[in-house]
């Protein structure tokens, strides 16, 4: 052989050889597992959707630092994309390059509405030399506005009939089996979704961008339809491809489903609506509680599947756990962030993360590795149709904010399998009252994707949200620390931005401005959440 | 013109020939090869096989020079005589002198301008080890040795130093001219948590066939061996049939029995459960709340006559649960492992004849382990030849195959480690009722789904392995001239690798149906080598020139199958691929190849025994590096200059200085240059491909290490005081180091690059000292110290420091040297967090500890971290001590390492789930039970341990010593410490503001002890890795051959040994070794193995004392 020879590698391909179908998925899967990661995960407990009592302290009590959360793996996806746009360019595969586009905004989406200004126009360079390493941070609007300018291209990119693409495999793309159409309406759905992120902060740009695109549907079609929601089915054959609180792979009764609880806050506002979402998301309790008031002092028996307790007990708990107990028969969540959640309403397992017999686990479709509502949820017709409504409320669309509301609740209950329930739910307490139910409806709608009503909280302060005793902070944080690696590694861009994060009363110890409870750029002057 | 013509002829013709033998005095032995010159002439002969001789002499008046290595030369006349035989003498001077250097080349070791050392047979085997590089420990200057575990295991050996910052450091090794590469890289396992170590190359040698071990430390003395040896090279030659000797057959036999002594630190003293319930909180019922085993070390108190309902409680007539009494089970790990038993087997055959000279040895190893169901076996093979077909051309060969396989190696790390397990097993459980796990009509393999069983995992969990390694090489010497010959070979080393896994139903991690995994794996190295010497005497000066060429060639293959983690198989107990369901079978297979092309020049110059110039020069060219880097050229010069011959120094016989200088190139491994996409597995039915998180830089330039090193030897006194000192300095320039970290906003995580400046320094002093020398007593003393330094001088733009690793908040990392920051630029730093603390110096709570709100009344940690330590040795020392008497010899061997640190997450998970002592040594009882004035007082009186210093103790006995009231939904617990320090926040101005104190007062906020760990720190985990160990230890006695002179047994002998016994370590309390304080993994990015340094987790076996007995006959 010649030493030539010898170093030509035979077990991986050149970028030369990579089709972009090859890498579109890796993109949406990795967007998708970070949906779930963080919207199923802390997000969904600071937003109190769910609680945890056991390795609770990141996801009920905000107990995070600048090694929390790294967004390296936003990067790392962001430069397969950039490979797959680069590709799909040189062959001019426009179906790509727009499915590209519309990721790189969803995922650079993600970073700036997570960590404010952050590497953008320099960023991914890497591989052009040292000189690149040390991206500058951009400003968090000049990244608002590369997306909503990338999302004007994919929409244009993807304006053709479906046949007069190339080379799409559908069973490559795990978002819409390559249906052109739909990539198309996730793009402006987006946009739709960013110029209402802006909405306070620059009320004038958000208002011309969110009458462009609900002007002309035609040229800006829009997810409207459940069935056109961005999903990404989990598949359950392995550990990595199967919902993360499944009980196939983990089965440790202190594993990750049995840590986490349903959420007093939710579950309260769900029981106060009688929403029929709350069966599909929760399990009743296993053991309802009764007050046994007659009952000599110290009476703690299971009678007929519920356990009978004489009042002393009652009182004894309530005198040091500081909550009353919730003798509700069918559902009971976990009050935020509470000091000793696993021994909450007369729990006997004093095991952190255990079952609680009287304390709502998730709903057992949530111990599966798959299932027809296990799934990745990027954008939906639900949003959209929320944020219809609250343009309506600012009078940037035609139509009553209350046709779009309920629209989006029909939408929602779509999408989780009780779009029967609709008529009687929304002639119930559901119905619409003011601007205010809107955003109440979306947080709920917003289940195992909450990061997007943590987005909606810190631009409106809706729900009101409050901190528990436990709370690392007695607010809700706004974002995430800047991670001490690209602190370490990029030191001077990052203390720029930085520097300009606006700190608040909640700052604490942090040393510098960098802290969840400072202000981005996006939250600076608008008085939100608080 | 006739007259001249006559004088030249006259020379020619032999005025009488003489014949005779030349033997050892000492021995009688005879000497073959023994010089004899015509003396004023450069006419002579050797002697032959027998040490017999033939030469014509001019005239009877001819004076014959009879010279040879290590012996006094003589100067005969010839007198008229045609037999003379001779007795030579050793000469006293020259003890050991000759030595093995690059390329097998055999030269007077004062000859050389740097240090070698050689470490000879006996030395090797005198106490059996199961991998020849544990015999080194302690014996050799400048060489630090790790190995993970028993028998088979790989060793880690680096010399002078981690001057490379990219690989594992290892030696090249070179066995009869066989490179052997002893890469780290063979830790394998399938399923979740279940890294085994398979052992590296190294391990497949027999250290029973080794004859002499010689190590060449600096690049100076490896230049010659191209890219590979810039960490130094080890060359072994094995043995051979001695020539012109009958033939022997040697027999000997090890057994060593291993005997655990030592365990881990940890309490028996409660139960598992976080809250430690007392009468006092059960109103005396002595009946406490159920520990049925989900979590922690805090539960309560054993061997009190409490009673609770326990993981194996009997069931009364109602099927309720009955109430048993806890008791605690202190020796539950001592009764989990074994003797170990090692036994080593060993024949060889040797003979030597006119046509022929060989040897075949055979060595059989069986191991079992300390873990039980833990084994190794090796049986190798070995032949040596050599025949000469005429005076000019002999053939030699040597063949090796070894077969080293196990049915079972144990895990390391967390996991499936058996010893883990054991460890983890709360006091409460006996782990022998948990011994037979496959208790009859059920499948309870674990006493809980939180704990596994270790008993389940050594039998159930079963790691196999086999491999073959085929080594040698053939050869073929031609001497066309007495001053020129040449040399080339062949030379083999290959290796074909299983390794399976099979896992049967019952590990936490795999609860699918357990797990299976089958891994093949083929290496292959071929070199073939040509080498033309030259050799001319002119007098006083004489000079070696050599020139020669090298193709070197490398593939590696591997096809590996296994189920995802945690999928499982689809039938239990079946292990075969086609058992894993498709949509969950791993599949993969690689080849890679390299090729380094080299053509190489050696000369050596001498004057007189005075002063020697050794010069080599080397081009290499590889296929890793990009075309117009991939060629490389390094020289090196040497020179050594013995003072003692130019003028006689009283008591002196040697007195050396010797100084050198090389620079040594190096490539990177294959398919570093480019950006590549792998298949990252499906999502349904679409194939997931991704690039690199790693930058390649494509256009790397090869590695280049400059090394200086300047010497002095000093011998005394009749050679019974020996001193050797030796001061080196390498500039490594160009390092290509994987994986540093550069901004995940790059679009890379890391970046393989050529990375900066790494110097190092070092001292290396040996002193040895004959104290007594008698006919019959003999004492012998060898002293070694070793010193090494790293500095990183400079790092290439856009990287900040490179990483070795990360774990938990603390980091060990490289930064450049920088006076203003106070970075000392040392390689091995290790970083960690501090406490956080009050920064207000108006504050009166200046340098008070801040403590979290609420919940988390613990420490909290400072943003930055900041050097807590460094995982390198100050110094090492070695002692070897030999005392013998007549037949009688008594060895030791001690090794004392000082200075350096090491993290242990070992002690991190032990403190943390609460079976560490330590989380009970880290209390402190003020004797006080209530919050209040007093109890701030005390802690205001022990500020110093308790605010001001970094020592993490908690405040409050454990129940029953004086812990906290706690109130837990209905019971009250006295198990509540707490933290001294204040809760607060500090202003835009610097100026602190308070929100609490948390010094004893009411409203101190109370923890459970249970959770008293501070799991955010590294330092509380820190130890220092001093220690001195007794190496080796051994009684050897020699039958005396007047009770043999009636048998056919020429020599027989018995020894005694033990080995590796740790005598103290300065961190004693917690017990791990801190030999073994790394952790051997597979590092990401294709990148290969290397050890961390100063971190373990779960690299823990009990500390041993060894007793072996060995017995060696000779026919």
């Amino acid at each position: 052989h010649g030493l030539e020879e010898l170093n030509e590698n035979p077990n991986q391909i050149g970028s030369e050889n990579v089709d972009p179908n090859l890498l579109l998925p890796t993109v949406i899967n990795g967007a998708g597992k970070a949906v779930v990661g963080l919207g199923f995960g802390d997000i969904a407990g600071v937003m109190q959707h769910t609680q945890k009592d056991g390795w609770s302290s990141g996801h009920n009590a905000y107990d995070w630092s600048n090694d929390s959360h790294s967004w390296n793996s936003y990067y790392t996806l962001l430069t397969n994309n950039k490979n797959m746009i680069e590709k799909a360019e040189a062959d001019n595969l426009e179906f790509h390059r727009g499915a590209g586009l519309v990721m790189k905004s969803f995922l650079f989406g993600l970073i700036t509405d997570l960590w404010g200004d952050a590497p953008y126009s320099a960023a991914l360079r890497g591989n052009e030399g040292a000189e690149f390493f040390d991206a500058v941070f951009d400003d968090q609007r000049s990244i608002y506005e590369g997306i909503l300018l990338d999302l004007e291209t994919a929409n244009s990119l993807l304006s053709k009939d479906q046949g007069s693409y190339f080379s799409i495999q559908a069973n490559q793309d795990i978002l819409f089996g390559g249906d052109v159409a739909k990539w198309r309406k996730f793009a402006n759905s987006l946009a739709l979704r960013y110029y209402m992120r802006l909405s306070v902060k620059e009320p004038a740009w958000a208002e011309q961008g969110i009458r462009k695109l609900l002007s002309n549907p035609q040229l800006y079609p829009l997810i409207i339809d459940a069935a056109d929601d961005a999903n990404m089915a989990y598949v359950g054959n392995t550990s990595v491809d199967s919902w993360p609180t499944n009980t196939k792979f983990d089965a440790d009764s202190q594993g990750a489903y049995f840590r986490i609880k349903m959420g007093a806050t939710l579950v309260n506002e769900l029981q106060e609506l009688n929403d029929p979402r709350l069966g599909v998301w929760a399990n009743k309790i296993d053991i309802p509680l009764v007050l046994d008031a007659g009952a000599p002092d110290g009476t703690d028996e299971v009678i007929d599947g519920e356990r009978h307790v004489a009042q002393d007990i009652v009182d004894a708990y309530e005198d040091i756990v500081g909550f009353p107990v919730d003798y509700d028969k069918e559902y009971v969540g976990l009050p935020v962030a509470m000091t000793f959640g696993i021994a909450y309403n007369l729990s006997e397992n004093l095991n952190q993360g255990a079952l609680n017999l009287h304390v709502s686990q998730l709903n057992d479709i949530y111990k599966e590795a798959n299932g027809d509502l296990l799934q990745a949820r990027l954008i939906s017709a639900a949003e959209v149709n929320f944020i219809k409504a609250e343009a309506a409320t600012k009078g940037w669309v035609s139509g009553g904010a209350e046709g779009y509301y309920n629209e989006a609740i029909k939408q929602s209950l779509n999408a989780w399998g009780v779009g029967d329930a609709y008529s009687t739910y929304i002639a119930g307490p559901a119905a619409y009252t003011g601007p205010e139910d809107i955003l109440m409806q979306k947080w709920i709608a917003s289940w195992s994707a909450a990061a997007e009503s943590w987005f909606d909280y810190r631009r409106t302060g809706i729900p009101n949200l409050q901190a528990g005793a436990a709370s690392k902070r007695q607010a809700l944080p706004l974002r995430f620390y800047y991670h001490i690696d690209e602190i370490d590694n990029n030191k001077e861009n990052a203390d720029a931005a930085i520097g300009k994060l606006e700190t608040t009363d909640f700052k604490g110890d942090d040393a510098t401005n960098n802290s969840a409870w400072s202000k981005m750029w996006l939250l600076q002057g608008t008085n939100k959440p608080y | 013109l006739s007259f001249v013509l006559f004088l030249l002829f006259s020379s020619y013709v032999s005025a009488q020939t003489v014949t005779g033998s030349v033997t050892a005095a000492a021995d009688g032995m005879p000497l073959p090869g023994v010089t004899i010159l015509i003396k004023g002439t450069t006419n002579g002969t050797s002697a032959d096989f027998d040490g017999n001789y033939k030469i014509d002499v001019p005239d009877e008046n001819s004076i014959l020079v009879f010279s040879y290595l290590g012996f006094e030369t003589q100067e005969i006349s010839v007198a008229g005589k045609t037999t003379i035989n001779v007795l030579l003498n050793e000469d006293a001077q020259a003890l050991d002198e000759v030595v093995v250097t690059a390329l097998g080349i055999k030269r007077e070791e004062k000859s050389l301008g740097y240090s070698v050392e050689n470490v000879a047979a006996e030395e090797l085997t005198r106490v059996a080890q199961e991998n020849v590089l544990n015999s080194l420990s302690g014996k050799v200057a400048g060489v630090t040795l790790n190995n993970t575990g028993g028998a088979g295991s790989s060793v880690s050996m680096v010399i002078r130093g981690a001057i490379s910052l990219s690989s594992d450091n290892q030696p090249l090794f070179v066995v009869d001219g066989v490179p052997i590469a002893n890469t780290l890289n063979n830790i394998g396992g399938f399923g979740d948590r279940n890294p085994v170590d398979y052992g590296n190359a190294i391990s497949d040698l027999d250290p029973q066939s080794i004859e002499n071990v010689s190590i060449l430390k600096g690049p100076s003395a490896a230049a010659l061996y191209g890219s590979r040896a810039g960490n130094g090279v080890v060359l072994i030659t094995t043995k051979r049939a001695k020539d012109k000797e009958k033939m022997k057959v040697s027999f000997s036999s090890n057994t060593v029995f291993d005997v655990p002594y030592r365990f881990l630190d940890s309490q028996s003293q409660f139960a598992n459960g976080y809250f430690s319930f007392s009468p006092r909180s059960e109103g005396g019922s002595y009946i406490l709340p159920d520990v049925i085993p989900a979590g922690g070390n805090g539960g309560p108190e054993l061997d009190k006559g409490y009673y609770a309902v326990q993981w194996n409680s009997p069931l009364d007539a109602n099927g309720v649960p009955i109430p048993t009494q806890l008791r605690s089970y202190p020796d539950n790990v001592r009764e989990f492992v074994q003797t170990g038993i090692t036994t080593t087997n060993s024949i060889s055959i040797s003979n030597s004849t006119e046509a022929l000279n060989y040897r075949v040895g055979v060595t059989a190893l069986d191991n079992t382990g300390i873990i039980p169901n833990s084994d190794f076996k090796r049986n190798s093979f070995s032949l040596t030849a050599s025949s000469k077909f005429s005076d000019k051309l002999e053939a030699s060969t040597n063949v090796n195959v070894v077969h080293g396989y196990a049915d079972n190696r144990p895990a390391s790390n967390r996991g499936t480690n058996p010893l883990q397990a054991a460890y983890s097993t709360p006091a409460n459980i006996n782990l022998l009722d948990v011994k037979d796990y496959k208790l009859p009509g059920t499948d309870i393999y674990n006493f809980s789904d939180f704990y596994e069983n270790p008993w389940f995992l050594a039998n159930e969990v079963n790691n196999s392995f086999s491999r073959f390694r085929v080594y040698g090489n053939f050869a073929l010497d031609w001497k066309i001239s007495p001053s020129f010959n040449i040399r080339s070979s062949y030379n083999l080393n290959s290796f074909n690798q299983t390794q399976e896994t099979k896992m049967a139903p019952g590990y936490l991690r795999e609860t699918n149906n357990g797990t299976y995994g089958i891994a093949k794996t083929d290496g292959l190295e071929t070199n073939i080598d040509i080498l033309a010497s030259y050799t001319k005497d002119l007098g006083d000066f004489d000079m070696t020139l050599s020139a020669g060429g090298n193709l070197m060639y490398q593939k590696n293959t591997g096809l590996i199958n296994s189920a995802a983690s945690g999928a499982g198989l689809i039938v239990p107990n079946l292990f075969t691929v086609d058992n894993i369901a498709p949509a969950t079978l791993n599949y993969s297979s690689y080849t890679t190849e390299r090729g380094i092309n080299s053509v190489y020049a050696l000369a050596n110059f001498g004057y007189k025994d005075l002063l020697y110039l050794d010069v080599t020069a080397r081009n290499d060219w590889s296929s890793t590096l990009p075309v117009d880097n991939r060629s490389y050229f390094y020289p090196s010069a040497s020179l050594s200059f013995l003072v003692s011959e130019l003028i006689s120094i009283p008591k002196v016989d040697l007195l050396k200085l010797r100084a050198g200088w090389a620079r040594v190139g190096n490539d990177t491994s294959p398919y570093q240059l480019g950006a590549f996409f792998n298949n990252n597995g499906q999502w349904d039915n679409a194939v997931l491909y991704s690039g690199q998180s790693g930058l390649n830089t494509p256009n790397l330039e090869p590695e280049e290490a400059t090394s200086q090193e300047i010497g002095i030897d000093l011998n005394m006194f009749s050679n019974r005081l020996r001193f050797e000192g030796t001061y080196y300095t390498v500039e490594n320039r160009n390092q290509i180091v994987p994986n540093i970290p550069i901004p995940g906003s790059s679009g890379y995580n890391s970046v393989s690059i050529n990375a900066g400046v790494l110097e190092s320094k070092g001292l290396e002093l040996s002193l040895g000292f004959t104290p007594i020398r008698t006919e019959n007593f003999n004492w012998d003393v060898n002293l070694n110290y070793t010193t090494n330094e790293s500095t990183i001088l400079e790092l290439s733009d856009g990287v900040d420091y490179i990483e070795f690793w990360s774990e938990n908040k603390s980091v060990s990392r490289g930064y450049i040297a920088n006076a203003a920051t106070g970075e000392d630029g040392l390689v091995g730093n290790i970083y960690s967090p501090l406490i956080k603390r009050v920064t207000d110096v108006n504050s009166p709570y200046y340098n008070y500890p801040l403590i979290g709100s609420g919940e988390d009344a613990e420490w909290l940690a400072q943003e930055e971290r900041v050097k807590v330590g460094n995982y390198n040795p100050d110094f090492v020392m070695g002692l070897q001590t030999t005392l013998s008497y007549k037949n009688l010899s008594l060895n030791l061997t001690f090794d004392w390492r000082s200075g350096g640190q090491y993290m242990s997450q070992t002690s991190r998970y032990m403190v943390e789930d609460g079976y560490g002592q330590q989380i009970l040594n880290n209390l402190v009882n003020p004797g006080i039970s209530e919050p209040g004035p007093e109890l701030k007082q005390w802690v205001l009186d022990n500020a110093d341990l308790l605010i001001y210093g970094e020592n993490f103790l908690s405040i409050g006995g454990p129940p029953g010593d004086g812990g906290f009231a706690q109130d837990l939904g209905g019971s009250v617990v006295y198990d509540g410490i707490f933290n001294a320090g204040v809760v607060g926040t500090h202003d835009a101005d610097g100026n602190f503001i308070l929100e609490n104190e948390n010094l004893g007062e009411v409203g101190t906020a109370f923890l459970p002890f249970s959770v008293a760990n501070p799991w955010e720190f590294g330092t509380p985990h820190m130890f220092d890795a001093d220690y001195v160990k007794l190496r080796e230890v051994s009684l050897s006695y020699d039958l005396p051959s007047k009770y043999l002179e009636r048998t056919a047994i020429d020599n027989l002998s018995v020894s005694l040994y033990s080995r590796n016994i740790m005598l103290w370590t300065k961190d004693s309390e917690f017990g791990i070794d801190p030999e073994r304080a790394f952790q051997a993994e597979t590092s990401s990015g294709n990148r290969g193995t290397q050890f961390k340094q100063g971190i373990e987790r779960y690299n823990v076996d009990p500390w041993l004392v060894p007793i072996g007995i060995k017995i060696g006959v000779t026919f």
